[in-house]
């Protein structure tokens, strides 16, 4: 598109240039081409501009949208572009500007100005300043409750404390509770107390990962003898670096892998983190199975469940 | 074009250059590059997963593979056919478990000879032909379905048998034949699941269906089934393109890393998921046009903006250069 020899051309100011001079010329060698060419870009923009209208009046996909609306404005666009570039004046041109700075007596002036004379204004008017000020103050101090109101609903005991309790059911998202029986080994389901699948501190804090690794009880640390019995292990779902859920199972490597930050859980060692950020293991939840069958919890998490906070690092 | 401008256009065409290679990826890959190749050191790391897989043996013998819920994959269904004594299928309205047929089984030694009996060892048991046993999976007990999902998805027989995990490829055996080695190493230790038959999944409650992949299935595979990388050079494959058995077959026998689903999931949730699967995750609806392989927020980004970015530095250049 510049393949013209390039003549070194010093800018001129484009108030004093005149007509004939070179730097008013157009960059384009043939304008008349040029001129043409940007039209029939411009036409079929004007085209593309038209068939989104059609499109839209018949309800077309929405990729018809785009791509006709795209067409229009990228034509139409280097139309005008192309314009200014091959067809206006080639330039280069300059504009002095002026200095920025005032002059010292004018700058003397506008201080005087604003601190005496509209000092002595304001002042004179004690009462609405005092008001104001006050206007300010209450402002400044309800600008501050969002700190307090809508940072949500205070934790409370869900710090430390969750819905399971002594003879807590573990049932499904459905609210089925888990017999013994149901889980294969190598098998995983997401599990809830009985009553609690379906609300807030169910989905927050209660959720829990019920995996069975073997048909035998499992102890996965020292002091947790009673806790896998038939090898079902149950540990919280919250992960203990920034509280996602941790529902990647791998059963060949029994890890549990968090999908944020790929933090590793040993699930046969305690759920300790063997990768990745989480600094704890993943609590665990105490287990039996009841006289019919069914897994029941022996009591809560014997410690606070997902991330740490401000008393617990 | 002069040297100048050619030089001003080697940042903006590389930026687009790199942006369109990497959209051509995924474009074609539909998720296939979450499933990494063979890595660079596949022997080290095989024997890390020999390690593992040899202690997941110690603690999970293949026979605890049964669910004692009924309708959850087990023998335990409403409709069970015999047939000379023997179950040949059960199942219920959602999904049929089809034992695969017996006058198949010599025909299923022959191929388990030949495709099988190198790594797997002559009796089906893991034990290879050196002897070592520990090395390879024992293959009795698992049931029909297992050995079906392995051969009829193209894992089975492996490429190389170092690698970390058998990745997804083209079939070497047919339907019948996957059936006939699945006929004769069930006949050494008969047990099920069967191969399932998922009734209809175009007619399943996709709702339901989608509740559940949420649930169980997008923690690994994605929420859009692109599949995505795991732990320790495992990844969980791409969803796109399978059929509805090998997906009942994979989520009944959990193969490989992925979990076994039996008595946490009923054969109706199951066809549900199945359904799901096949309609909404293979035929997804993309109302931008392009669903960019459907790997999420990032990946899309940056190809909005790197292409964007590309393109608008061309028309930047374009624009200012005046000469």
């Amino acid at each position: 598109m510049s393949d013209a020899p390039q003549e070194e051309r010093t800018p001129v100011s484009l108030a004093t240039a005149t007509s004939d001079d070179p730097h008013m010329q157009p960059l384009a060698r043939d304008p008349e081409r040029t001129e043409r060419l940007i039209a029939i870009a411009m036409f079929f923009g004007i085209l593309g501009i038209i068939g989104f209208g059609v499109a839209y009046w018949f309800n077309a996909d929405a990729w018809v949208y785009g791509f006709t609306m795209g067409i229009g404005v990228l034509l139409l666009g280097f139309g005008i572009t192309a314009w200014g570039k091959y067809l206006m004046p080639k330039g280069p041109f300059v504009e002095e500007r002026h200095e920025l700075r005032g002059t010292d007596e004018e700058r003397e002036s506008l201080a005087a100005a604003v601190v005496q004379r509209g000092g002595g204004i304001l002042g004179r008017r004690k009462l609405l300043g005092g008001v104001a000020g006050l206007g300010l103050a209450a402002f400044g101090i309800v600008a501050a409750f969002p700190l307090v109101r809508s940072l949500g609903p205070l934790p409370k005991k869900t710090l430390t404390k969750t819905d399971w309790r002594r003879g807590s059911y573990l049932v499904d998202s459905t609210g089925r509770p888990v017999h013994v029986d149901d889980l294969a080994v190598g098998g995983i389901v997401t599990v809830f107390p009985k009553g609690y699948q379906d609300t807030e501190s169910g989905q927050a804090v209660d959720q829990t990962v019920l995996i069975r690794l073997t048909t035998e009880n499992f102890t996965t640390r020292p002091g947790r003898e009673t806790w896998g019995p038939a090898g079902y292990v149950a540990y919280s779902k919250l992960c203990s670096h920034l509280g996602c859920p941790v529902g990647l199972y791998e059963q060949q490597l029994q890890s549990l892998v968090c999908p944020c930050h790929q933090s590793m859980f040993d699930v046969t060692n305690g759920c300790v983190p063997t990768f990745g950020p989480a600094p704890r293991p993943l609590p665990q939840l105490p287990i039996y199975v009841d006289g019919r069958g069914y897994v029941r919890a022996q009591s809560d998490y014997k410690e606070p469940v997902g991330p740490g906070y401000w008393e617990r690092s | 074009m002069s040297a100048s401008l050619t030089r001003r256009l080697i940042l903006p065409a590389m930026v687009l250059g790199t942006t369109l290679l990497s959209g051509l990826a995924l474009f074609s890959g539909g998720g296939a590059s979450a499933e990494p190749g063979t890595t660079a050191e596949p022997l080290v790391i095989s024997s890390k997963v020999a390690t593992a897989q040899s202690q997941v043996r110690a603690i999970a013998p293949p026979a605890a593979y049964q669910t004692g819920r009924e309708n959850s994959g087990s023998a335990n269904s409403s409709v069970q056919v015999y047939k000379n004594g023997s179950l040949v299928s059960y199942g219920n309205k959602h999904i049929t478990y089809v034992a695969p047929p017996k006058d198949l089984i010599p025909l299923g030694e022959a191929l388990y000879m030949q495709n099988c009996a190198s790594c797997h060892g002559t009796k089906a048991n893991g034990v290879a032909a050196d002897n070592t046993p520990g090395g390879y999976p024992n293959l009795r007990g698992l049931g029909p379905a297992t050995i079906d999902f392995w051969i009829e998805s193209g894992r089975m027989p492996a490429a190389d048998p170092r690698e970390v995990q058998a990745g997804r490829k083209t079939p070497k055996l047919s339907t019948e034949q996957a059936h006939a080695i699945a006929a004769w190493v069930n006949s050494l230790s008969p047990a099920t699941p069967y191969i399932p038959i998922v009734h209809s999944p175009g007619t399943a409650d996709t709702s339901d269906g989608f509740s559940l992949f949420a649930l169980n299935c997008a923690a690994c595979h994605t929420i859009t089934g692109g599949g995505d990388a795991l732990a320790k050079n495992t990844y969980a494959p791409s969803l796109r393109n399978i059929p509805s058995t090998q997906v009942a077959e994979a989520i009944r026998t959990g193969p490989g890393n992925m979990p076994r689903f039996t008595g946490n999931l009923s054969d109706e949730q199951v066809r549900n998921i199945v359904g799901y699967v096949t309609g909404n995750i293979q035929h997804p609806v993309n109302p931008g046009g392009f669903g960019l392989g459907g790997l999420g927020p990032v990946a899309e980004g940056f190809i909005g903006l790197a292409l964007g970015v590309g393109i608008l530095a061309l028309i930047g250049f374009w624009i200012g250069d005046r000469t």
